[in-house]
């Protein structure tokens, strides 16, 4: 029994594309945070949101897995809520969100950092609000860097194998995504199937990188 | 705007959600080199009324997620050692551990430049310049790769030619590819090798002992099912099954 092509990257794309709206909203303010504000435990934040990009992935998902397993904190907590996380699609959202973030926040914190001082300044004379300053002039000055941020999480998060596999397991149409089928071929000698999810993978990675690309052109421009 | 984000997220996750069965099936962790066999053999167990679903992942990995509270069922290693470590942490339900199947080393080559050897000494000659196994520190199969040679009095002269690899697959990957001149690895895996040919099968009385052993993981809420799925692994219909995909059972 095979799985078809189409529902492994139905799948994937859907827990990518998932995991990306996850992330957006804390991570597009926290962008503007570490871009705009001094607060106490700024650098301490930075760090801890730029981990994932250098951990090794395993160790990310050895971590996830602690805590959410039944005999974590996080995990015990959640099975009296009656809710699963280990080895269900959840756990690879949450695997794909926490290794997209740090590429999202890094993105769109850049393009708060290149929205002119002065506008938000005068704004804030006249007496906006920061919420109201951050969604009329902030946000959409600085769009092109927050979409190109989130589609280059989305495209860290389709590609996520490491997290993955530890947290959510190679469960065959449960958890099963593009990485992790390609992992599970390669293991079992089944060349010609990995090539081809291979080919899928890099087909979808290669059109999502290339519109971040233009959008961070465009922004700079 | 927070409502309107979570409608997103649920619009976009739920059809991932979709197509879960309503009866919860076990799961079984088991070894990745198992995949197909245990594929199979679940399709035939599947007739008797009982679901599984599987996780296939290199046995360490599966062990360690065992041992921090993954929810499986029941626990298939492709070696003792990934077992007694779940053994070790109290994990393995009393009196369910058994010898599942069994497994021989094989010593592959590049097919276009097939071997066969006589015996094993022919893999010290200077024609193999780089010989593949799964990282001794690590990989089983590499462990038990080494154990042989030291058995049969070859490691230290061939130990400089050695290359250790990442799993069992890469050390075959690596004669496919020509890389390396010959690779030690199980038997099965060269079975379905398609650059690769079998030079040497490791006999089995002087070869390490190399077995799968299956167990029942003692946190399982549902024991008589995974009970069931064991048995069912050990009946005839499963071994015919397992020899199939050139697998030898041990019970």
């Amino acid at each position: 029994m095979i799985e078809p092509v189409w529902r492994i990257t139905w799948f994937t794309i859907a827990c990518a594309a998932g995991a990306t709206l996850l992330i957006l909203p804390p991570g597009v303010v926290l962008a503007w945070l570490l871009a705009r504000r001094k607060f106490p435990g700024r650098g301490l934040v930075e760090t801890f949101v730029s981990l994932p990009l250098v951990m090794p992935p395993v160790a990310t998902g050895l971590i996830l897995l602690m805590l959410l397993s039944r005999r974590g904190r996080v995990g015990a907590l959640l099975e009296r809520l009656g809710i699963e996380v280990v080895f269900t699609w959840k756990a690879v959202v949450l695997a794909m969100a926490i290794m997209g973030l740090p590429l999202l926040v890094r993105t769109a914190r850049a393009g708060f950092e290149q929205v002119n001082v002065r506008y938000e300044r005068v704004a804030a004379t006249l007496g906006a609000p920061p919420a109201r300053i951050f969604l009329t002039i902030s946000l959409p000055l600085a769009w092109p860097s927050v979409l190109a941020g989130a589609v280059l999480a989305f495209a860290r998060a389709l590609g996520e194998f490491g997290a993955t596999i530890i947290v959510a397991g190679n469960i065959p149409g449960a958890t099963r995504t593009l990485a992790v089928a390609i992992y599970g071929y390669a293991e079992t000698g089944q060349d010609s199937q990995a090539f081809a999810l291979l080919l899928v993978s890099v087909s979808i990675a290669f059109v999502a990188l290339w519109t971040a690309n233009r959008l961070v052109e465009r922004s700079t421009a | 705007m927070l409502h309107r984000w979570l409608a997103l997220c649920v619009a976009v996750l739920l059809p991932a959600a979709q197509g879960v069965p309503l009866v919860k099936p076990i799961t079984v962790s088991a070894a990745v080199s198992l995949t197909d066999a245990l594929t199979a053999v679940a399709e035939a167990y599947a007739k008797t009324g009982g679901t599984v679903r599987f996780n296939f992942a290199a046995s360490n990995v599966l062990a360690r997620q065992i041992v921090s509270g993954a929810p499986a069922d029941v626990f298939i290693s492709a070696d003792e050692a990934q077992m007694d470590v779940v053994a070790a942490a109290g994990l393995v339900q009393d009196g369910s551990r058994v010898a599942l199947l069994r497994n021989q080393l094989a010593v592959a080559v590049p097919n276009d430049r097939p071997r066969t050897f006589h015996s094993i000494r022919e893999i010290a000659e200077p024609a193999f310049k780089r010989i593949a196994i799964g990282d001794p520190a690590a990989v089983p199969a590499g462990v038990y790769a080494k154990q042989y040679l030291e058995k049969e009095g070859l490691w230290t002269a061939v130990e400089p030619r050695i290359v250790p690899t990442g799993s069992v697959r890469a050390a075959l990957a690596a004669v496919e590819s020509g890389a390396a001149d010959a690779a030690i690895v199980y038997r099965t895996d060269v079975r379905v090798a398609l650059k690769a040919t079998v030079a040497w099968i490791v006999p089995a009385d002087r070869g390490p002992r190399i077995v799968y052993p299956a167990a029942i993981v003692k946190t399982t809420a549902s024991a008589s099912e995974a009970n069931r799925f064991v048995n069912f692994l050990r009946s005839g219909e499963a071994a015919r099954i397992f020899q199939r995909f050139g697998f030898a059972t041990a019970f």
